[in-house]
């Protein structure tokens, strides 16, 4: 018993986010004409997968006490490289798939080296490497464009029957055993392949929870025989590719690529947002991916509500188009002091940490 | 390698089950098209496209991509207004406005959602040229017509709207030719460069000036489409080369002639933007000015076209927008300027060619309702 108070203590931000997201998401989901529907959720999946995984990349620099900018230039620089690389045969393919994710983490791997051995501030290192980031998707893609196989793109961002049919799966997805799962977007699968298959091994492993304890606390983490650097290093290095996998996967589903410096900016400030909504501290130590997930659809989920509100009624003078920044705004500093309101009650602040 | 192979041709047939579901969507027709005056196709090459008909009133909705500058407010509250006009008021049920920001997946997102919300046609301006093959493959299965306005897409599949930025440099050209003579120093100040806007006023621009018969001495200078930038490059500008005999500007026509007012050089030919500001100095101060421009109008064009395709009716697949213009002699206070209203208002939203006369005051009223 009091082993799941202190779970249910230790991620209060991860269940206030996903409490939030079910609110959002059922009141869209209730005045959405085909509200809860297989074409919805796929579309709804489609829009929200790029900034889950940007917000998925912000999350692991934060947990060691620090910040990464270049997150949505990062991703940028790898839409476009997408472009460039993702057509041609299977080979290719993967062969693309590849090195866009490698471009990540060499990426993150140079954020790392700069804090780690450059010893610059994250914020002021990632905000220069952020630039350079920008300045080489622009060398790849000057103008909007490019080309990316059509299958590739179809099988990927619909859900698991177009998945199964562009790659001949199961009867092409027509297996009797496999209908109750045709309907399921594939990029919600993605994320939870990825938090299954990368995440929760990180975090068990000695480098993730390396991670953890110097957010907490960088001096007693050294003094307790923790590799600081290789954790540190680590992080980044994941934030690239989760990054990566962001601009891939809007490739895929922009079939092009953008060189687009502010939606780079947007991308990085709503992937901070995500984190805090979350749960994650931005001290570090504490929190996880899986409240960013929820962080980042969270600030989906607001934006969907003014798409279905009724102009004429109350809900929908709050959706008037001059007043959506300002509302989004409104909830976003909301659901941010409510994680931060705890810190009102607390006796101690070691207690946050309990 | 046998696998490989079998998954190509699955990958064929799915291909192949697409292209035939996707058989909604508009016939390419051949015109003439309705209403030419207002809907007036691109060029000689413009295909035609046609919905089938179905019975009004609409659900319409405007998926607008970044809000923060005055043109895409003024676009805002001319939509808003448009809906409400009287001719137009019967043919719309609904009509919903949203801003998705600068991020192009959120922009598709609202573009699919109103596609399965089941609106009859979406308005938009692209947030980038390309990445829109997804929703316009959407929007045809379910037979929705998609305007794109303003931002174009590179594409040849949904009708779009738009003014044609070449002939507006071409208009600005002859203004300076007819007004300064055939031979001067002309400065030159040119809009947020890489934006083919930019290039196409500025090449149109120079194919008059720089046709045969003429010789100017051309100066070129950035303004970034923005009151200050263009005010201090022209007053960069005027500090070195001391006089101009005529100025074309592509947007923040305002600073710009400010800047000449304030280095007291004479008042020479000016053609600018169609900003309020710019228009009260060319009456202020005698000017000879022409004011052109890409009126936040167009959204009502682009609305005006999405109903008429609904109907049925054989549409040009790129419409090129009259474009509004007034010269020194044709301003009138009240009418198409308005000296009690701010510099940055859009004065350009008339088009009488499309019965569409949104003048500046109905879109005020519009901003009160909008306070209550």
């Amino acid at each position: 018993m009091s082993d799941l108070r202190l779970r249910l203590a230790q991620n209060r931000g991860l269940i206030g986010a996903i409490l939030m997201f079910a609110l959002l998401y059922g009141l869209y989901s209730v005045l959405h004409p085909r509200g809860g529907s297989g074409p919805l959720l796929v579309q709804n999946a489609n829009e929200s997968f790029a900034l889950v995984l940007a917000a998925m990349a912000q999350t692991l620099p934060v947990l060691t006490g620090g910040l990464d900018l270049s997150v949505g230039p990062l991703m940028t620089l790898v839409n476009c490289l997408a472009s460039q690389v993702l057509n041609g045969g299977p080979a290719d393919l993967a062969l693309g798939i590849a090195l866009c994710l490698g471009a990540g983490l060499l990426g993150g791997f140079v954020n790392g080296c700069l804090v780690v051995y450059g010893r610059v501030q994250p914020i002021v290192a990632t905000l220069a490497s952020g630039a350079v980031f920008t300045g080489i998707a622009l060398l790849l893609r000057p103008t909007p464009g490019g080309e990316i196989d059509k299958d590739l793109s179809f099988g990927l961002t619909y859900d698991l029957a177009e998945l199964a049919a562009t790659f001949g799966l199961f009867d092409d997805g027509k297996a009797p055993w496999f209908a109750p799962f045709a309907g399921l977007p594939t990029p919600v699968l993605l994320v939870v392949a990825i938090v299954v298959l990368v995440w929760l091994p990180f975090r068990a492993s000695v480098t993730g929870r390396g991670c953890y304890a110097v957010g907490s606390s960088e001096g007693a983490a050294y003094m307790s025989g923790i590799a600081v650097d290789r954790s540190r290093l680590a992080a980044y290095m994941l934030a690239g590719l989760f990054a990566a996998t962001a601009g891939l996967y809007l490739a895929l589903q922009t079939g092009s690529g953008n060189a687009d410096a502010p939606q780079a900016a947007a991308y990085t400030l709503n992937s901070i947002a995500a984190v805090v909504i979350g749960g994650t501290s931005l001290f570090g130590g504490s929190g996880g991916v899986v409240g960013s997930i929820f962080g980042a659809l969270v600030l989906r989920a607001i934006s969907f509500n003014f798409r279905v509100f009724d102009p004429g009624s109350w809900l929908g003078a709050l959706a008037d188009p001059l007043l959506q920044p300002f509302v989004e705004g409104l909830v976003l500093l909301l659901a941010v002091s409510l994680g931060a309101a705890r810190v009102l009650r607390v006796r101690n602040r070691l207690h946050l940490f309990g | 390698m046998l696998g490989r192979h079998v998954a190509r041709a699955a990958v064929v047939a799915a291909a192949l089950a697409w292209a035939g579901s996707a058989a909604a969507g508009p016939k390419v027709v051949s015109g003439p098209g309705e209403d030419p005056k207002c809907f007036k196709p691109w060029d000689q090459k413009t295909g035609y496209l046609q919905w089938t008909a179905r019975k009004p009133p609409f659900r319409v909705a405007l998926v607008n991509g970044f809000v923060g500058n005055t043109w895409r407010i003024q676009m805002v509250q001319t939509a808003k207004a448009f809906a409400e006009d009287p001719s137009v008021k019967p043919l719309i049920k609904d009509f919903r406005v949203v801003s998705t920001g600068t991020d192009a997946a959120a922009q598709l997102g609202a573009i699919e959602d109103f596609i399965n919300q089941g609106f009859d046609a979406i308005i938009t301006i692209a947030v980038s040229p390309t990445g829109f093959d997804r929703v316009i493959r959407a929007a045809n299965r379910s037979d929705v017509v998609l305007v794109p306005f303003d931002n174009v897409l590179d594409t040849k599949d949904v009708m779009q709207v738009n003014e044609d930025q070449l002939e507006m440099g071409r208009i600005h050209g002859r203004w300076i030719l007819e007004q300064a003579g055939k031979s001067g120093t002309i400065l030159e100040v040119r809009g947020l460069p890489g934006n083919s806007v930019d290039r196409d006023r500025h090449l149109g621009f120079r194919e008059v000036l720089e046709a045969p018969g003429n010789s100017y001495k051309i100066v070129e200078v950035v303004g970034n489409w923005d009151d200050g930038t263009a005010q201090k490059a022209v007053a960069d500008a005027l500090s070195v080369h001391g006089k101009f005999d005529g100025m074309f500007v592509q947007g923040g026509t305002t600073g710009a002639v400010r800047a000449l007012i304030d280095a007291g050089h004479p008042m020479i030919p000016v053609s600018g933007e169609a900003e309020n500001g710019f228009r009260k100095l060319i009456a202020e101060k005698n000017i000879k000015g022409l004011s052109v421009g890409q009126s936040p109008g167009l959204v009502a064009i682009a609305m005006k076209a999405a109903l008429s395709a609904l109907q049925g009716k054989v549409m040009p697949q790129l419409v090129s927008v009259p474009i509004p213009m007034e010269s020194y002699k044709t301003l009138a206070a009240g009418k198409n300027y308005w000296p009690e209203l701010g510099d940055n208002f859009f004065t350009g939203n008339a088009f009488p060619d499309c019965g569409v006369n949104l003048s500046a005051t109905e879109i005020m009223a519009q901003t009160k309702e909008d306070k209550k």
